[in-house]
């Protein structure tokens, strides 16, 4: 039960870590077209 | 045994030190995209254009608020280890049920800026009304929410009071916002999500591992710090008083709430999948993990400073991290308030110029230097209600499930709106006002529900179970199994549901409010012989700068909104 448990409390900081990854790469495409088009991000 | 003593203090010098640092950044985001001269539609949508990683950023950030962090610990603490699952993945489950309505919202307006806009092109001014004014509603109380989060962590962790807290978080709130809108709010919530999913994956670990790391679980459970139910991941207690009624809430929330329509008009339509699944997990993933917190309280026999369950998060962080890592949850805290809190203030701005200004002079005469200035005067006149809302001590929470309530009413004739040509603006309105005439003696209990009332209110409660389940079910597989879905959920609740829905009135009260906008809906209109053309809305609907880009799928509308004809009758 307490591996069961660790597992349960430290496996969202890692699904999170992966959202943030995926955010920080789109964004950084965002920005590249951005750049290469010669407009605002936004 | 959890420490005893005083939490760790930021001090008054590290607090503005970190305020600067966050409210100076954002607003040097602002700057840098901001335009000597703004375009009034690119101030509420960015131009219907925006790409992945931008809009993913900012819907994760803007569904985070200060409240849901706080109510996840307080699952976590109140139900256990399922506790922080009942909240966080119903929350997170609906970004993902809203996506394929958006898409039809998105196809049959295009260029819309507002859901209460393509209300007014579908039906008119009543139906239209009544979703601006629930939305404005609900954003100066999540406003208000938000100042009031920020004033209270930034009281716990400083010497500075909760007056001086709420001014700080609405000056640097508006003072960003302000000039450049929703462009602004959108780009700074990239820099607001960093900080706050970068802070949950340092935070929940550390947290963990220096309270005592696994051993903390065996040692609670010796101690008798939990219950059975609480030990479970499939308590019934936290689904039926948790999940249950967050289920139908939040629902209702994804439909009702601009601050996600706006964002479903901002993105490039064909990044919608993607942004709201991403959206997806973010959502579940931080907000579910910040509830281990509370879980962790639990075991640990942590109790709430003040006897505040409020004070949980902040206390957990403060007693067991050190002031570096309490540093980043500050930030963490008001980087989830901020990009909220300037989300709201853009939804309301686009409120009062859309439907309020832009409708009541017509689209064609519309001044856009005049509409920005409304727009920014809105935004001040917002951020003053919320702050004397804060100091005046109303019950924010009674507010917001009224809010959520009206929105529940809403759900039904809106979504239907979009796909049943039938459906009239009589209608939408009558089922709108049934249904909160229902709702409110239930869900506040103005009559006990008891005898026959409570048969009939477990009665619409059960058909009110279908109609959630169908509607959910219906945006992924269309009418048919929705159809079916929606029937044997009721069919498998009603041998249980009598007798037992009663003692459950905010679950009842959510559930009676989508079954009797449903039905009333479904039987006004039934009968009806209107033939909805959804063209028009794409006519009706559009642009108001002349300076705003055009393509060539958008049609720009010489038709007079009013007179315009939304359809045929057979």
């Amino acid at each position: 039960m307490t591996a069961l448990l660790t597992t349960y409390v430290l496996m969202w900081p890692v699904i999170v870590f992966g959202v943030l990854a995926t955010i920080v790469s789109g964004f950084a495409k965002d920005a590249k077209e951005a750049r290469d088009e010669g407009r605002s991000i936004i | 045994m959890p420490p005893q003593g005083e939490i760790v203090q930021l001090g008054i010098i590290g607090v503005i030190v970190l305020l600067l640092l966050f409210y100076g950044g954002t607003m040097l985001m602002s700057v840098a995209i901001s335009r000597k001269k703004e375009n009034a539609d690119d101030y509420m949508t960015a131009g219907n254009k925006i790409g992945f990683g931008v809009s993913a950023a900012s819907m994760t950030a803007t569904w985070i608020w200060a409240s849901s962090m706080y109510a996840s610990v307080t699952a976590g603490y109140t139900y256990g280890v399922s506790g922080p699952i009942h909240y966080g993945l119903w929350g997170a489950l609906m970004i993902l049920f809203i996506y394929p309505f958006g898409k039809r919202i998105r196809a049959v307006a295009p260029r819309a800026h507002t859901l209460a806009e393509v209300m007014y092109a579908r039906h008119g001014r009543s139906s239209q009304l009544m979703l601006a004014g629930s939305n404005v509603l609900g954003s100066v109380i999540s406003l208000t929410s938000n100042f009031i989060a920020g004033g209270a962590i930034i009281a716990m962790l400083s010497p500075l009071n909760f007056g001086h807290g709420i001014l700080i978080i609405a000056a640097g709130v508006l003072l960003y916002t302000l000039w450049s809108g929703f462009r602004a709010s959108v780009l700074t919530d990239f820099a607001q999500v960093l900080a706050m999913l970068g802070a949950a994956v340092i935070i929940i670990p550390a947290v963990f591992f220096l309270a005592g790391g696994p051993s903390m679980f065996a040692d609670g459970v010796a101690s008798g710090n939990v219950t059975p139910q609480q030990e479970s991941f499939f308590s019934s207690d936290a689904f039926m008083n948790q999940g249950a009624p967050y289920i139908a809430a939040v629902l209702a929330y994804a439909i009702g709430n601009q601050t996600i329509a706006q964002r479903l008009f901002a993105v490039r339509e064909d990044l919608i999948k993607p942004t709201f699944i991403t959206a997806t997990i973010g959502y579940g993933g931080t907000v579910i993990g910040i509830g281990m917190l509370g879980v962790m309280a639990l075991y640990l026999g942590v109790e709430p400073m003040g006897g505040d369950i409020n004070n949980l998060m902040p206390q957990m962080v403060g007693t067991y991290l050190p002031a570096a890592l309490v540093a980043l949850a500050f930030i963490m805290i008001i980087g989830s308030l901020s990009s909220t809190a300037d989300s709201d203030l853009s939804a309301l701005s686009s409120i009062v110029m859309t439907d309020i200004y832009g409708q009541s002079v017509g689209r064609k005469n519309v001044n856009p230097k005049l509409m920005i200035f409304i727009g920014r005067l809105t935004m001040i006149i917002a951020t003053g209600l919320a702050l004397y809302f804060a100091t005046a001590k109303f019950n924010i929470l009674d507010l917001l499930v009224f809010v959520g309530a009206l929105w529940g009413c809403l759900v039904f004739p809106v979504i239907a709106s979009f796909y049943w040509k039938k459906v009239t603006n009589a209608a939408f309105t009558i089922s709108v006002i049934a249904a909160l005439v229902v709702f409110l003696p239930v869900r506040f209990q103005l009559i006990p529900l008891t005898g026959a009332w409570a048969l009939f209110v477990e009665l619409l409660a059960i058909v009110g179970v279908g109609v959630v389940l169908g509607i959910m079910a219906f945006g992924f597989f269309g009418l048919r199994p929705a159809m079916i879905i929606g029937a044997v959920a009721t069919l498998a609740v009603l041998p249980f549901g009598f007798g037992y829905l009663r003692d459950f009135e905010t679950l009842s009260g959510s559930l009676v409010a989508y079954s009797v906008s449903f039905l009333v809906c479904y039987l006004l209109s039934v009968r009806s012989s209107q033939n909805f053309d959804y063209s028009v809305i794409k006519r009706i609907t559009g642009d108001f700068d002349d300076e705003t880009p055009t393509s060539d799928e958008d049609v720009r509308g010489d038709e007079d909104p009013v007179t315009a004809n939304r359809g045929t009758a057979n």
